[in-house]
């Protein structure tokens, strides 16, 4: 990853009244990234992005871009793009006007607008609706003429409220992609905001979690995956059973923990700075989890069964009471367990992780 | 939904048409007829346009109403009055109406009722009432001239009252909230995101509302200049009351050939007339709305 500091976000602060929206946010974005804002509804994603647009301004702290304190800088000044989630197309202008519209302003030359459209309008497929209005598009294709009027400016960074939330969902995977190609085609800084995510995992190269304000953690999709720093982060990203437990003994590269919830004795793979004692949390991902008829492990009886073609999920009462989530592949071998089965599971010390927060 | 059939719509549309035709058209009919007859003293005043010969039904139309209309240049010089004053006043109300409609359409939810309330409280007392006591801020030694000259602002009394500027500033009154209603209903009906893409794509808060705030509410514009512009033309009341005997818009006109001269027929011609330059402006108004309604 190029220099982490195109983007320097320092401990930025803005409050709405009494509700405090970013609550001392810092964060660098490095040129180049396709950086993803996480969270659910009013977790400040949305107030970050638009501080960086210039829409808002921070309480205190400072925003940097390539070099420059754009703070204070209004947004018709800054080189940063928006899209925006509800498209924002200017309905009494076609689609070449709405894309040539922030050129227009820059009193960038005829000849110079008339062939950057063409270049856009050929990477994203809007040559046959050029000069169509708004309304008379479908909603994949507002969304890339939003995107082509953003691009059109050659923007340092380009931000991104929820591009995709307003497409269906074959639209919306297939746009992803389209996202990723491109970003990487002209290698620009793109920053996007979701609440969905499987979409954050698909297009960033990283992502920041973020919760009332604050920044829970920032990492690869891979990292914030498999080593998540909360339950909260292990939670919100894909599916995952959480039991509480006392820390034992390291063993090499794994641990074990004796947890009442879970009725029994888990094994994880070790992290730094756990002693023996500790309250320490267990997060263990259903396509983890092995599921046998008998032999070592947690037992418990299966209690739900849900059928999705490709794979087949588990929800097991353990003896504890808990309740445990696993995934199977549907291999069609006909090894499939029912509603009222006995079975144990088990899983590799290296693939569940511990968690102290 | 069902598509209503063919019998359904008609039967939906049936009753405002039968209004028009009894309320509008029937009577226009009968002005019609009157403008082609020919004044005559007795009742009514005016010569059939039909007669009946034993068994042979005649009928005359006499265009020279017409004629005499546009021979005698003090209709011609009514009816430009009329159209500049109404022109120019639909002008100065819209320049009036927008920043307030603006204004309105941009303020807080708390203030936004009251203000569009403040805006329609006018037409809760009559309109001569109205215009009457326009008569005591703007004559001689009124209310406008003892304040100014307290103030120290002019020395002698501004002769205001009976001139063009007086009607100016009673029809701009007048048609004030004709004109802020349907801009503010354009203004608050637009989508407040396209500022801020405008804003994001290098406008000046300035240049963002020339450019998309302001073309988005030509509806609106365009809507409350026909209710100003249409009504103004044929104003009678203001010009009668405020207006000097210099200043001869048509309203007036017609009001005299009716009732000072009871020349029916001609007074009918000037309404024609009058109506025909009016379609004008509405048809235009009309088409303009049917284009940014697609």
């Amino acid at each position: 990853m190029s220099s982490p500091s195109f983007i320097s976000i320092e401990n930025v602060v803005k409050t709405f009244g009494a509700f405090t929206a970013i609550d001392g946010i810092s964060l660098g974005i490095g040129q180049g990234e396709f950086f993803s804002l996480l969270g659910p509804s009013g977790c400040g994603k949305s107030t970050l992005l638009r501080m960086l647009a210039g829409f808002e301004t921070p309480d205190s702290g400072r925003i940097l871009l390539d070099g420059a304190d754009v703070t204070e800088i209004p947004a018709h000044r800054r080189p940063t793009n928006m899209m925006f989630q509800s498209y924002a197309l200017f309905p009494h202008l076609t689609v070449r006007k709405n894309i040539a519209f922030g050129l227009v302003q820059d009193r960038v030359d005829r000849a110079e607008i008339g062939k950057r459209i063409a270049e856009v309008a050929e990477k994203l497929h809007l040559e046959p609706m050029l000069e169509r209005k708004p309304a008379q598009l479908s909603g994949g294709q507002r969304q890339r003429v939003a995107l082509a009027r953003a691009l059109v400016k050659r923007p340092k960074v380009l931000l991104l409220d929820e591009p995709l939330g307003a497409l269906d969902k074959n639209l919306r995977l297939q746009t992803q992609h389209e996202l990723v190609r491109l970003q990487k085609e002209l290698g620009l800084t793109f920053i996007i905001v979701t609440h969905d995510q499987h979409e954050a995992m698909t297009v960033s190269s990283r992502i920041a979690i973020m919760k009332q304000g604050k920044v829970l953690q920032i990492g690869t999709p891979e990292a914030v995956y498999e080593t998540p720093a909360s339950r909260y982060v292990a939670k919100f990203l894909g599916e995952t059973n959480i039991y509480e437990g006392v820390a034992g003994e390291r063993d090499g590269e794994s641990i074990a923990l004796d947890s009442d919830e879970a009725g029994g004795r888990l094994l994880g793979q070790c992290i730094d700075g756990v002693r023996p004692g500790d309250r320490v949390w267990l997060s263990v991902r259903p396509e983890r989890i092995e599921l046998r008829p008998s032999g070592e492990g947690l037992p418990g009886t299966i209690e739900d069964v849900s059928y999705i073609g490709a794979e087949r999920r588990y929800w097991l009462r353990l003896e504890s009471g808990a309740m445990l989530e696993a995934l199977r592949i549907n291999h069609g071998l006909g090894d499939d367990f029912a509603v009222g089965d006995p079975v144990v599971a088990r899983w590799d010390a290296r693939a569940a992780h511990l968690l102290t927060e | 939904m069902k598509t209503p059939t063919r019998f359904g719509r008609a039967l939906l549309i049936l009753p405002p048409y039968l209004w028009l035709l009894v309320f509008f058209l029937a009577p226009f009919a009968l002005v019609m007829a009157i403008s082609l007859s020919e004044v005559r003293l007795g009742m009514p005043p005016y010569t059939p346009l039909f007669s009946r010969d034993g068994l042979v039904l005649s009928f005359r139309l006499n265009f020279e109403n017409y004629a005499f209309l546009l021979r005698d240049d003090i209709y011609v010089r009514a009816y430009l009055s009329s159209v500049k004053i109404a022109v120019i006043s639909t002008f100065i109300t819209l320049l009036v109406a927008y920043p307030l409609a603006y204004g309105i359409s941009r303020a807080s939810d708390r203030w936004r009722p009251i203000l569009v309330f403040l805006v329609i409280v006018p037409f809760w007392s009559s309109l001569l009432i109205r215009v009457y006591s326009w008569i005591g801020i703007l004559r001689n030694d009124g209310l406008l001239n003892w304040l100014l000259l307290k103030l120290g602002v002019i020395s002698s009394p501004l002769a205001i009252m009976n001139t063009e500027t007086a009607i100016y500033i009673g029809i701009v009154y007048t048609y004030l909230p004709f004109m802020v209603l349907p801009i503010y209903s354009a203004l608050s009906g637009a989508d407040e995101t396209l500022v801020e893409a405008a804003r994001d794509l290098g406008c000046s808060p300035f240049a963002a509302f020339w450019r998309v705030t302001f073309p988005l509410s030509l509806s609106g514009v365009a809507a409350g200049c026909a209710l100003v512009l249409i009504p103004a033309i044929g104003e009678f009341v203001i010009p009668d009351l405020l207006g000097g005997a210099d200043t001869q818009m048509i309203g007036r006109t017609i009001w005299l050939e009716f009732f000072n001269n009871r020349d029916w027929p001609i007074a009918s011609a000037i309404t024609v007339i009058l109506l025909a330059i009016l379609v004008v402006p509405i048809i235009a108004v009309q088409s303009r709305l049917a284009r940014t309604r697609m």
